[in-house]
């Protein structure tokens, strides 16, 4: 068990210091944007002028799950499927229009995927394990396996997040790289996983690269955990499919749009569902690429 | 020479992105550098070479050699003054 | 648990296999001259001399990819070469890159700035996570699949979560390493932080002015004492340290004390269960950057209180390789332990003043090197440690 000592999420809900995010989902609307906090309140303008939209989310939600526990972060765990992609593409413009041998640097140090996870720590001053996994749909699976072995190596308060951006060029290769049409969004949710017990726990994440097909490997995972579709409350899907014999779904896709790593913010809203029942499970269902599984088990107990 | 300033101030909050301060905010003497002046760091002190290329063709091959001139509005407005730009 | 390495894989400048790539490092023959492509041609690069559909014919490679790919699948291959895919030994492949598909994505927006047109198709294989999927596709199937994107971490840092996953028991045997090829994109970048040199790289030199880029690949197999049983290899040298920490301090420039770089060599020997003095070798992330190498004999010296083993950066004979690095310097250590050789840091004239560290200046053989230490350190002060020991 890994318990949830904290989370937060910036997303196109009104996520962000919200007690309970699934009571407050409404569906996505045509052109509504993110729903930022204030950033001037959590970082200093110097600081805050060079950070792109995946930067300042990824930030801000780690230093609000910060503020919320009484300890440092023993590790820290992100995932994001394509990373810094507003200041990739600005620096692909800056050297391409660049006519002397002197080009501007600031977008490419932040061009890397791991800016987000090393820029978190450092603003918390952080010297600890620090990882950051791209593995495209999965990357949020594998920072939490990530995640949760640092927990069984003996830290007691681990880091994990998930966070990417959408920037307009990718609707120029939506049909190359993706088959949907929900719209492209950014998003960030980060939590605190632990050994201190609280009511709702991530039992455990898989990160499948090749399966026969969905609906055998959740049967798989549960039935390893000694459960069966009748047993989960609630399914948090990135589609509505192979929900046969689950009492109740959504796709959370629907209110945060799509973007790689959106099954983070899913954890969050089983989180929240989950919190106000006692001794209840949730899954996280991810097939956001097709073939390539990610799933989460949560569980509520009394503390 | 304050035209100078004035033209270089807004230059520096457009390629250092110091998108929270006008002209009138920063003082001509003021340390640029450090947490005592704008807070400005090392990957600025590059942004400032590529402004001096960029808007005056003047060219600094040693970033850390250069630190001086970058120390203040007044700094960097005489050493273009220097260079007849 | 002992972890066991029981392949290694390798492509760069300096040869296209693990072979010829001692060969090079016995012979002190670079890997570094003027790059041969219209992007890479006014500089000091480490090259490999293939293009892509060289590369794809001479190695019979048959999936697609970005170069970033070819070269990985390249490097896999011969780590994996002899080993099966058998029922019961659940086995993974994790890789770091920083490029990922980037080679084949600059072309095609380039393209578009010009004028708005370009392959669209082409960017498929923008993503990290699909440069290590089309490797899987090449060699595998595997169970698990993951991409670490740490920058110049990113390949140590795979090969360490492969460990962990074997002890963890989640894994019986993995691949693990990283890849990189050379861009515009980089090379655009690094010279925009004014970290370049112009001619060939200096290490550990007093006289440094910065790196020259690589581009490669590096892989190791990983397994338990009990995947061996079933796999019946024969292994190399076990993988008995590693560590990860933050320095913490800037996002490009490491602090003056080397603070992340002290505290991951420390938890790595501690991981290893050995002290500083047993280690007969580092091999050293030597970027020959002002900063790096200032900063990470600073650290040597706070590590291993003053009495530095034997270090040296091969980063003089293969560029910096960016995300591959901790993958080809791991082969690089272990042959330093199976060859019993103690390979050179090339281009060394003068010391840094401030240190007085002389690194290993010649290839000297008849060594007994029992635990080598190779050191990697990223972009937002991601510093990783490996620990390697003979058998």
């Amino acid at each position: 068990m890994y318990y949830v000592q904290a989370i937060s999420s910036i997303t196109h809900q009104a996520s962000f210091g919200t007690d309970n995010v699934f009571d407050v989902l409404t569906e996505l609307e045509g052109n509504a944007g993110l729903i930022s906090p204030n950033y001037t309140d959590y970082i200093h303008p110097s600081a805050l002028r060079r950070l792109s939209p995946v930067l300042r989310m990824g930030i801000v939600a780690a230093k609000d799950c910060h503020a919320k526990i009484s300890a440092e972060f023993d590790a820290i765990s992100v995932g994001t499927a394509l990373g810094c992609l507003s200041d990739t593409e600005k620096f692909l413009v800056t050297f391409n229009k660049s006519t002397g041998d002197v080009i501007s640097p600031s977008a490419f140090i932040q061009s890397t995927h791991n800016t987000i996870s090393g820029q978190i720590s450092l603003e918390l001053k952080n010297h600890s394990y620090n990882m950051t996994h791209t593995q495209n749909n999965v990357s949020f699976e594998t920072a939490l396996i990530d995640g949760m072995m640092c927990c069984d190596e003996g830290a007691s308060s681990v880091l994990v997040g998930a966070a990417d951006e959408a920037i307009g060029f990718l609707e120029n290769i939506r049909s190359k790289v993706i088959h949907s049409s929900k719209p492209f969004t950014s998003g960030a949710t980060f939590f605190v996983i632990g050994q201190k017990k609280t009511s709702v726990a991530i039992v455990d994440s898989v990160a499948l690269n090749s399966m026969d097909n969905r609906s055998s490997e959740i049967d798989l995972f549960l039935t390893a955990h000694g459960l069966d579709r009748s047993a989960i409350g609630y399914v948090f899907t990135s589609d509505g499919q192979c929900m046969e014999g689950f009492s109740q779904h959504l796709d959370f896709t629907n209110y945060v749009g799509l973007y790689y790593t959106a099954s983070a913010f899913g954890v969050h809203l089983a989180h929240d569902w989950l919190k106000v029942r006692k001794n209840h499970h949730a899954l996280v269902v991810n097939e956001i690429c097709p073939g390539k599984l990610g799933l989460t088990l949560l569980s509520s107990h009394e503390v | 020479m304050s035209e100078l300033k004035e033209k270089l101030k807004a230059q520096i909050i457009e390629q250092l992105n110091l998108d929270y301060l006008t002209v009138a905010e920063i003082n001509d003497e003021a340390p640029l550098f450090g947490d005592e002046g704008l807070g400005l760091d090392s990957i600025d002190a590059l942004e400032f070479i590529v402004l001096l290329d960029n808007h005056y063709g003047i060219k600094i091959d040693d970033p850390a050699g250069a630190r001086e001139v970058f120390h203040s509005v007044n700094s960097l407005a005489a050493f273009i003054e220097s260079k007849g730009k | 648990m002992e972890i066991y390495i029981s392949g290694y894989g390798v492509i760069s400048a300096l040869g296209n296999n693990v072979e010829e790539t001692l060969q090079s490092l016995v012979s002190e023959k670079s890997g570094i001259k003027k790059g041969t492509q219209l992007h890479t041609r006014r500089f000091m690069v480490g090259e490999v001399p293939f293009s892509n559909d060289e590369l794809k014919s001479t190695f019979h490679l048959k999936t697609a990819g970005s170069r970033t790919t070819l070269l990985g699948m390249v490097a896999a291959k011969e780590a994996f070469h002899g080993h099966e895919l058998i029922p019961g030994v659940r086995t993974g492949l994790i890789s770091g890159t920083s490029v990922g598909g980037m080679d084949v994505s600059e072309q095609e927006y380039r393209r578009f700035l010009v004028d708005g047109m370009c392959d669209l198709n082409r960017f498929s294989h923008h993503s990290s996570g699909t440069s290590t999927e089309e490797i899987a596709a090449e060699i595998g199937p595997f169970e698990f699949v993951n991409t670490i994107s740490t920058a110049c971490s990113s390949a140590a840092n795979a090969i360490m979560m492969g460990a962990r996953l074997i002890r963890k028991g989640t894994l019986d045997r993995v691949i693990v390493g990283g890849t990189d090829s050379l861009t515009s994109f980089t090379i655009s970048g690094f010279r925009s932080l004014m970290i370049f040199d112009e001619e060939w790289c200096r290490p550990f030199d007093e006289s440094r002015k910065g790196l020259n880029l690589g581009e490669g690949a590096g892989y190791i197999v990983l397994e338990s004492e009990k995947s061996l049983l079933k796999t019946k290899k024969k292994p190399l040298a076990k993988l008995s340290g590693w560590s990860n920490a933050s320095d913490a301090f800037h996002q490009t420039a490491s602090s003056p004390e080397g603070h992340g770089a002290v505290l991951s060599m420390s938890k790595a020997l501690q991981v290893a269960g050995i002290e500083a003095n047993q280690i007969s070798y580092i091999n050293a992330h030597g970027t020959a950057t002002p900063n790096n190498d200032l900063t990470e004999s600073v650290a040597f010296k706070t590590v291993f209180n003053d009495v530095v083993p034997p270090f040296s950066s091969t980063k003089a004979f293969t560029g910096h390789t960016l995300a591959a690095c901790g993958g080809i310097e791991a082969v690089i250590s272990i042959l330093s332990m199976t060859e019993g050789m103690l390979f050179p840091n090339l281009n060394h004239s003068n010391n840094i003043a401030e240190m007085g560290l002389t690194p290993v200046v010649h290839c000297s053989k008849n060594e007994s090197i029992l635990h080598v230490m190779s050191n990697s350190f990223g972009f937002g002060g991601n510093n990783s440690t490996l620990i390697f020991s003979k058998i």
